[in-house]
């Protein structure tokens, strides 16, 4: 029921310039429908259904059809924001109307032309609560692209219509008093959608809410899918049942007493236990882990990725997670969950290991904001710990599921062992029964004594084969050790040489562009010096960085003292200079060490850098490194006066470990590697009083030793 | 036009670097300072005559200021100072903070040339030197005439000669910026109604 006035309105912008955002920014029909539904939940809306008709063969009644009960909008809303493109209200304020007052989740402004993935033609009708006005626009965008084809055959010089020009009809309809919201009808659809289509879209519009429905939020937001395709007839958005999962956590708290829960590995078992609550508030937790089976068999049976940790808040995610992000690799990792390098080894797990939901709400988790670019959220104490809490999680399962892996072994070696024990009585026990029996009995019991002989043979084979695999693996360990190593020091060698590499640089410029001039003499004097001196500096660097290409496993004799001595005086000097970090070597001269120099330098490598990280805020600094030696032991302890290690990180600061220095590079390696050295060495490292009080941390390490 | 460069380097050697060199060839004033204290205070309090400044980033962590701190005091005492950050660190961390709230001038690598040094010194000159208070000396010394000629009178009703109105410029004060402002209006409005042609 029209009225009959209908008029027109112009865009506000060039459409060929909205084309071209609008081609990079939404790239497929599944983003457009995502953020189309974003826009919904925005307005406040509580349903929305996603109707299509006919779209699978096309024919001229093909619709996409998306309703929503939100606010709707007025005709200047359609003129001064729906018209214009990149409209930036969404961004000035960051909450939805009232009562709901949600954070918004559409962003760019340009959700509504997505329209034009889906379809050629719109209809929108939108309507205020209290009004009876039904608001209707038309847009042909096919009539848009025709003017674009047809405006590049003409000469720069005829006129032509801008796009701007375009008149776009709009009327009103009577519609009825109570109701509200916005249809967008869309017609003319370009594409078939397949049922695996709507399938998809089904997945993608389930990770806008959150998986557990059992939270009622006061302002629920459903989503509703209708096609021609029986399992998506009329089916209400859900995210689908997580299945397959080699395992799934599930952590809550207790508000009352202000409890939280975290999970606890602890001598092979994996348990919950309550803490005091953490400044980044009450968290909810649902964690799944796949190991390589069961994430093949979820692959296979749902079609989908595993795309790990997402955040919801009241009933909806939060937007730097909000984007649908076609390719996996391109998904941003704010949790730093894979900036924990080598996820594949170590026992590690990534992104694509896990799949998990944090609940925060509003009212417990205040502290926790999205940034305003909505790509991340605002880096401060509650979302650093949000981060820590999830990443502490994700290590006491990766501990578990390593120790299973260790027993799991164990196991398979002691009952290859067992077998061959069995095997060895059995022979033993027919030789006894051999010379009792009959010569045709012998005969037949010869005959299974060769097989017996045979099984062993093969066992006994197995058993070698087992340990050599295991001494490979280990191996292949040390190596990505050394890799990881290799890597924090290619950071600090490319400080070094751009420094350098600045003064050499500069330095031959100035003579190229100035030399011969007998006034600057001086100047040409203090310039080759500095070359000089600059280039000793990058040979020492590379001098380090070429011993990391030898062979790891040649024994020599280091001189222990002389080592570190290098460490300090060279390898480290600048840095520690730069710092005003005074040294104290109290080693022996003659403490000579039979091993692996690499490995010996890694050790005092990393405890170098993590001392220069700890003494980072102090005023007077000092390392200081001193040695004991007995009959078969050597003890050496390894001290700064920095931070200090906090007593609760004791026990865990030698696991491979997040890090809380990612910022600048560290990869929470640095002490495991020092640990699993140590151990190499038959030696052990633990942390003991601090020498320098009141701060500071002191490592005693032990070491074999034969005099 | 005269102009001093000011670099702040907590590292020592810095002083014979072979860009300081050049730069003293060419402009002759180049002060350094290894204390980020004392350089900001050289800044302070000389604000009245043509500066650039070349800023390190990281500092040692005994130095109360870093580089964005520094930059950020800078600013607040003078916009019209170009400060030119020059460090070692990968430059795309800092770039946005620093240059769109404290208007960093420009960012120079430290393993850049010389050549590629000169280019922002250069720009950095030129903004100088295209400046309203170059303007106004400039007038000064073509016109010394015009020197103590009262041209503003604040709304206390104070009267200002355009040498007066040079140190306010300079010295950023809100007389000073005051008038900045109302001179360009000035000339928009007059240019706007034909009154004057350029």
């Amino acid at each position: 029921m029209s009225l009959k006035k209908e008029k027109s309105i112009k865009f506000n912008f060039d459409v060929s310039a909205y084309r071209l955002i609008g081609r990079e920014l939404i790239t497929d029909r599944i983003t457009a429908l995502f953020e189309l539904v974003k826009n919904a939940y925005d307005a406040n809306a509580e349903n929305v259904t996603v109707e299509f008709i006919d779209i699978n063969p096309l024919t001229p009644n093909s619709k996409i059809i998306i309703k929503d009960d939100g606010i709707g909008m007025q005709f200047s809303d359609i003129k001064n924001k729906w018209m214009v493109i990149g409209t930036s209200s969404k961004r000035r304020e960051r909450l939805s109307p009232l009562p709901h007052k949600r954070k918004v989740a559409g962003k760019k402004g340009i959700g509504r032309f997505a329209v034009d993935k889906l379809g050629d033609k719109l209809v929108l009708k939108t309507q205020k609560k209290n009004s009876s006005d039904i608001l209707c626009l038309e847009t042909d965008w096919s009539y848009y692209s025709k003017l674009e084809d047809s405006q590049l055959k003409l000469n720069f010089e005829d006129d032509k219509p801008f796009f701007t020009d375009v008149e776009n009809k709009y009327w009103y309809d009577i519609g009825e008093n109570e109701k509200q919201g916005t249809t967008l009808e869309i017609s003319q659809v370009n594409e078939i959608w397949t049922e695996n289509d709507i399938s998809r879209a089904f997945k993608e519009l389930s990770k806008l809410v959150p998986p557990n429905s059992s939270i009622s939020s006061k302002y629920p937001f459903n989503i509703t899918i209708k096609s021609p395709y029986t399992e998506f007839d009329d089916i209400k958005v859900k995210t689908q049942l997580i299945d397959f999962a080699t395992k799934k956590i599930e952590l809550t708290f207790d508000k009352k007493n202000k409890i939280q829960e975290i999970l606890q590995y602890k001598k092979g078992s994996l348990s919950k236990i309550n803490v005091p609550v953490r400044p980044c508030g009450f968290l909810k937790l649902t964690l799944y882990y796949f190991d390589q089976p069961a994430k093949s068999k979820y692959k296979k049976h749902f079609n989908s990725e595993i795309d790990g940790i997402k955040i919801y808040r009241d009933g909806i995610i939060t937007t730097p997670f909000a984007e649908y992000v076609a390719d996996q690799n391109k998904q941003k990792d704010i949790l730093g969950i894979d900036k924990r390098r080598w996820s594949g080894f170590f026992d590690r797990f990534g992104t694509r290991d896990l799949l998990g939901y944090v609940e925060i709400t509003d009212e417990n988790n205040p502290e926790i904001i999205e940034s305003t670019n909505r790509q991340g959220f605002v880096e401060n104490e509650a979302w650093e710990e949000l981060r820590k809490f999830i990443i502490e999680q994700i290590v006491q399962l990766e501990s578990y599921f390593k120790n299973v892996k260790k027993v799991e072994r164990e196991n398979t070696k002691s009952s290859l062992g067992a077998a061959n024990q069995d095997l060895k009585t059995l022979k033993k026990e027919i030789a006894s029964v051999k010379k009792e029996a009959s010569p045709k009995v012998q005969a037949k019991l010869r005959s299974i004594e060769a097989n017996l002989g045979k099984i062993q043979g093969s066992v006994t084979k197995s058993i070698k084969d087992y340990s050599k695999l295991e001494k490979e693996s280990k191996q292949q360990e040390n190596l990505f050790m050394s890799l990881v190593s290799l890597q924090t020091y290619a950071a600090m060698f490319s400080h070094m040489t751009k420094h350098t590499l600045g003064h050499i640089l500069t330095g031959a410029e100035y003579f190229y562009n100035n030399y011969p001039n007998p006034k600057l003499e001086d100047r040409f004097i203090s310039i080759s010096k500095s070359i000089y001196k600059e280039m000793l500096k990058l040979r020492k660097g590379v001098d380090f960085m070429l011993k990391y290409a030898k062979s790891d496993t040649e024994l020599e004799e280091i001189n222990l003292k002389e080592l570190i001595l290098n460490l300090f005086d060279n390898i480290y000097y600048d840095r520690l200079n730069e710092q005003g970090i005074k040294t104290i070597v109290e080693i022996k001269d003659n403490l000579i060490l039979n091993y692996n120099r690499k490995a010996i330098e890694d050790i005092f490598d990393n405890l170098i850098s993590n001392s220069i990280k700890a003494l980072k805020d102090n005023k007077e600094k000092i390392i200081k490194c001193s040695s004991l030696t007995s009959k078969n032991e050597v003890t050496i302890l390894f001290s700064d006066n920095g931070i200090g290690i906090k007593e609760k990180d004791k026990h865990r600061i030698f696991d491979i470990f997040f890090t809380d220095t990612a910022e600048e590079g560290g990869a929470g390696m640095g002490l495991y590697m020092v640990k699993t050295r140590v151990e190499a060495m038959q030696g052990s490292i633990e942390v003991v009083d601090n020498e320098f009080k009141p701060t500071g941390a002191t490592f005693n390490i032990t070491l074999p030793f034969k005099k | 036009m005269e102009v001093t460069f000011v670099i702040i380097d907590d590292n020592k050697e810095i002083e014979e670097h072979p860009l300081l060199f050049t730069l003293e060839d060419k402009f002759k004033n180049v002060k350094f300072f290894s204390n980020p204290q004392e350089g900001l205070n050289f800044i302070k309090s000389n604000l009245e005559i043509n500066l650039i400044v070349l800023l390190d980033i990281e500092f040692s962590k005994d130095d109360i200021l870093d580089g964005h701190d520094l930059l950020k005091e800078i600013y607040s005492s003078s916009s019209l100072v170009p400060v030119i950050l020059w460090s070692g660190i990968n430059q795309a961390n800092e770039e946005f903070s620093d240059f769109i709230n404290n208007r960093a001038f420009g960012f120079l690598s430290k393993d850049c040339s010389i050549a590629e040094a000169m280019e922002i010194v250069d720009k950095a000159y030129l903004f100088l030197e295209k400046s309203i208070e170059n303007s106004i000396e400039d007038w000064i010394i073509e016109s010394p005439e015009d020197k103590d000629k009262p041209i503003y009178f604040s709304t206390e009703g104070d009267a200002y000669s355009l040498n007066d109105i040079l140190s306010e410029v300079r010295n950023q004060t809100e007389i000073g910026k005051d008038f900045a402002q109302r001179l360009n209006a000035l000339t928009i409005d007059l240019l706007l109604r034909g009154k004057e042609k350029l």
